[in-house]
């Protein structure tokens, strides 16, 4: 067989709590698109990190063209050929698309002509729609990870290590991402892949290291496998998806929410929510589709409180809380699951029991003689962490130090505790693990079991079909038509998404 | 002893002895023989009960102006206006005790004197705090104006309401001896301000930790976002927490005019908001780590003034060792981190093997 281009072996790194790789040891060739497929916490963005110069292993080697090489830096891995675009992208907004693709890499006076020249003939090479010239704060997600791509080829790369790349990115982003992989390996080059979605692991990827606890569990060829089999690998266990239950339940509950005519319009500008009309019956889960960034957090934020609508009016079963404030809602019985738990969700810096009381600090529930009441907070927060199997040592644990699935679990398990009413799911899962995913969605098909009104919003078109009773899109602010989830398919969903009407096949600008 | 505990005192114990080191290397420029004067301030302060005593009554002050700062902290605001708070407060215990005293008897007026420093010291300070949530004024620069503020009042006063019958120099007279804080060890000048200002570190800790209103001052300081997502106003915060630190700030006022000058001069004590925020780094802005920082410092200020007495060696030396031993308790906590995450790892990998 041959040399692998770029081979790992026997690789174990421990972090202070956790063995975060265990002997992990792999190759990948010339050409080739390997993926790295497991869990949050598996340890794949570990040993790429590894692989990249951003962390050191405690103890193993990393070979290429079968010599072994000390990778201590990115530096030193830049110089080897190897590129990693991190999950969160390394761009400077401020600068233009050339600034921060030469960061780094010119010395001197620059010629900023020849170098926005260059960049732009890369870019057309590989079929990339960007301006040199470009503002990167400019431009949406999609075209910013084009522009770390374009870094990653400025740098002449041999070995593309990408992380996640298509959790942010439209369906049709990430096809076009997929045609560009093809395109850069078959030039001889190599791509590595993290990602938890089988999907497009069967789409692309040649070969694919499954990895569980730390541990290779599985190195497969693409073509001998298929999703059950991965999946089983990945989770340790078969998957048994979210049962609906009762499709008649819904439809009979009395209306709880209600939304009337709501609009957010700022000084002449391009209004953020536009004539918002539905309602949400009690017993139902009703979902937002939409590409993110088209209204859906100002929508999240009107029904929880933080942003009032400049016209409008909202009802909570029958009574008029457009006026309420935060905590008044929260009194109401509306649960909120923000999109960004770091930003929004929790306290990163104080313990789990401590987040658990994060929205009811005001009422008498944890209080004992004006004191907190640690030990029924440590009660109520030890029972979800076993009803939620959250992966924690404890109550006292910080938030920080868990996965991001299970901070998720304990968001959850407070906004469950307190949307006793209605509970706003904005994209619940983005990010986390089929193990996670699974787990959550049995948490919210529960939970309209026993009667709470559920607004679900996802940019996962599969999430939607997978939970919603009715459907709505947003686009640009506006409902375009909501739907019975019998009544509407994804590719009418996906035209909706991109602000066609469906029926006239035409865009809503034209 | 747990491994954590034995690393705090092993590693605070190492940070002044290494602090005490360098600046013996400083002695040793100025030509003076540092082990001379080592043994000279460890010897001065334990020589009577007088100094020994003077080492709590200078960590008094420093306990309030070190928890003023370490409160704010809490909530991720930064109050450099501890020094300012604590002359409004000085200036209000003076004022009232000079109404009361011989009037009212003793412990009424003290507590009396005592609420009032609090509340005038606490408003003063609640402006900082209701400057940022009304005009989203920074309160690292205005919270450092307002010492100056306060510092022109009290200069003010000193020359008009409150000077001196005798009309000589701008300062007080002196109060009535019932209204100044008793001493509880004889032969000492250490008077329960002292005792106060330990309670009150223990009652700021339980009211950050376990009171529903200091969870929110810290979640606040954490994630104001999440805090403001879950119906937490914070600029009801921002007023409440600065009303809280100018009021331990003024507490040091009080403590100092009542307890030891039993007057106001003009321009006493121009550091004590300085080393208060040291202290407060110093001990983490942990409100009982403070006590013993506050301490040390204490112990620091009497015995380094004796040794500039004695020896020859000029005081200001001592200032050059707090700063050796602060920066050196600092490096410690990046040490103990290190150390623990190394057991930790140690731990794991022994588990693994087994």
């Amino acid at each position: 067989m041959d040399t692998p281009f770029f081979e790992l072996r026997n690789i174990t790194k421990y972090f202070s709590k956790v063995v975060a790789n265990k002997d992990v040891s792999f190759s990948v060739g010339k050409g080739e698109v390997l993926a790295l497929l497991g869990e949050n916490g598996a340890g794949k963005s570990t040993i790429m990190k590894i692989l990249y110069g951003l962390y050191k292993a405690d103890s193993g080697q990393i070979f290429k063209d079968g010599e072994e090489q000390k990778i201590n830096s990115p530096k030193d891995a830049m110089a080897l050929g190897i590129s990693m675009i991190q999950q969160h992208f390394s761009l400077v907004p401020a600068h233009t698309v050339t600034e921060n693709i030469i960061l780094g890499n010119v010395k001197g006076k620059i010629d900023r002509k020849a170098c926005e020249k260059e960049i732009g003939e890369l870019a057309k090479n590989y079929g990339f729609d960007v301006a040199p010239d470009a503002f990167v704060r400019d431009l949406s997600v999609g075209v910013q990870q084009k522009v770390e791509i374009l870094k990653a080829l400025y740098l002449k790369t041999r070995l593309l290590i990408m992380d996640e790349p298509t959790a942010v990115l439209t369906p049709q982003e990430s096809e076009n991402l997929m045609q560009f992989v093809r395109n850069f390996t078959a030039e001889g080059n190599s791509v590595i892949f993290i990602t938890h979605k089988l999907k497009e692991v069967m789409e692309v990827a040649d070969r694919i290291i499954v990895m569980r606890g730390g541990e290779v569990c599985g190195d497969l060829k693409c073509s001998q496998t298929d999703e059950k089999e991965l999946s089983r690998l990945m989770i340790g266990k078969d998957l048994v998806p979210a049962d609906r239950g009762s499709e008649e339940q819904s439809k009979n509950g009395e209306v709880r929410l209600e939304f009337q005519n709501i609009s957010i319009v700022e000084h002449d500008q391009v209004p953020k929510l536009k004539d918002i009309t539905f309602d949400i019956h009690q017993g139902e889960i009703f979902g937002i589709a939409g590409v993110s960034g088209n209204g859906q957090e100002e929508l999240c934020e009107v029904v929880c409180g933080a942003l009032h609508p400049t016209s409008g009016k909202l009802l909570l079963d029958g009574e008029d809380i457009t006026d309420l404030n935060i905590r008044q809602r929260i009194d109401k019985g509306i649960g909120y699951v923000p999109s960004d738990r770091y930003r929004d969700g929790m306290v990163m810096d104080m313990t789990l029991a401590e987040n658990m009381m994060l929205k009811t600090s005001f009422g008498k529930k944890w209080l004992k003689r004006g004191f907190i009441d640690k030990a029924k907070l440590n009660g109520c927060t030890e029972k979800a962490i076993q009803d939620y199997a959250v992966k924690a040592p404890g109550p006292d644990a910080m938030a920080r130090g868990l996965s991001g699935g299970n901070q998720q679990k304990v968001v959850l398990a407070r906004e469950v505790e307190n949307g006793t009413k209605l509970i706003i799911f904005d994209q619940p899962t983005r990010g986390l693990d089929l193990g996670a995913v699974d787990h959550i969605h049995k948490v919210i098909l529960g939970e309209r079991a026993k009667g709470k009104s559920i607004l679900l919003i996802s940019t996962e078109l599969s999430e939607i079909f997978a939970l919603s009773d009715r459907i709505a899109v947003l686009y640009k602010g506006v409902v375009q038509g909501v739907f019975d989830r019998s009544e509407i398919d994804t590719e009418k969903i996906g035209l909706l998404m991109a602000g066609y009407a469906v029926d006239k096949g035409c865009s809503n600008e034209c | 002893m747990n491994a954590k505990f034995r690393d705090l005192l092993l590693t605070t114990f190492l940070a002044i002895v290494l602090g005490l080191g360098l600046s013996a290397v400083m002695i040793l420029f100025l030509g003076k023989n540092p082990l001379d004067a080592f043994g000279l301030l460890f010897t001065s302060i334990i020589r009577d009960q007088y100094t020994f005593g003077d080492i709590f009554v200078k960590a008094t002050p420093l306990i309030f102006t070190a928890l003023s700062f370490a409160f704010t902290f809490k909530a991720n605001l930064f109050n450099i206006g501890a020094q300012g708070q604590f002359y409004i407060g000085a200036v209000i215990a003076v004022w009232s005790s000079l109404l009361m005293g011989g009037k009212v008897p003793g412990p009424l007026a003290l507590l009396i004197v005592l609420i009032l420093t609090a509340v005038g010291g606490g408003i003063w300070g609640a402006l900082i705090g209701y400057f940022k949530a009304r005009f989203n004024a920074n309160e690292f620069l205005t919270s450092m104006m307002s010492t100056y503020v306060a510092l022109a009042i009290m200069n003010y006063l000193l020359r008009t309401v409150l000077m001196e019958k005798k009309g000589e120099y701008p300062q007080t007279d002196a109060l009535n001896e019932s209204v100044w804080l008793p001493t509880f060890v004889p032969g000492t000048r250490l008077h329960i301000g002292f005792i106060l200002a330990v309670l009150v570190a223990v009652g700021i800790w339980v009211l950050l930790y376990k009171t529903p209103l200091g969870y929110r001052i810290r979640a606040v300081g954490y994630n104001a976002d999440a805090a403001r997502m879950s119906g937490i106003d914070a600029k009801k915060l921002y007023v409440i927490a600065f009303f809280i630190s100018g009021a331990l700030a003024a507490g040091a006022g009080y403590t100092e005019v009542n307890g030891v000058q039993h007057m106001l001069l003009q321009g006493f004590n121009p550091d004590i908001g300085s080393a208060g925020l040291g202290i407060a780094i110093l001990a983490n802005a942990n409100p009982i780590g403070i006590i013993f920082a506050s301490i040390l410092f204490g112990a620091l200020n009497v015995g380094g003034t004796i040794m500039g007495q004695m020896s020859g060696i000029p005081s200001s030396i001592i200032e050059l060792m707090e700063g050796f031993v602060m920066v050196f308790v600092i490096l410690s906590y990046f040490v103990r981190a290190r150390l623990e995450n190394r057991r930790e790892k140690r731990k794991l990998q022994k588990k693994v093997e087994e």
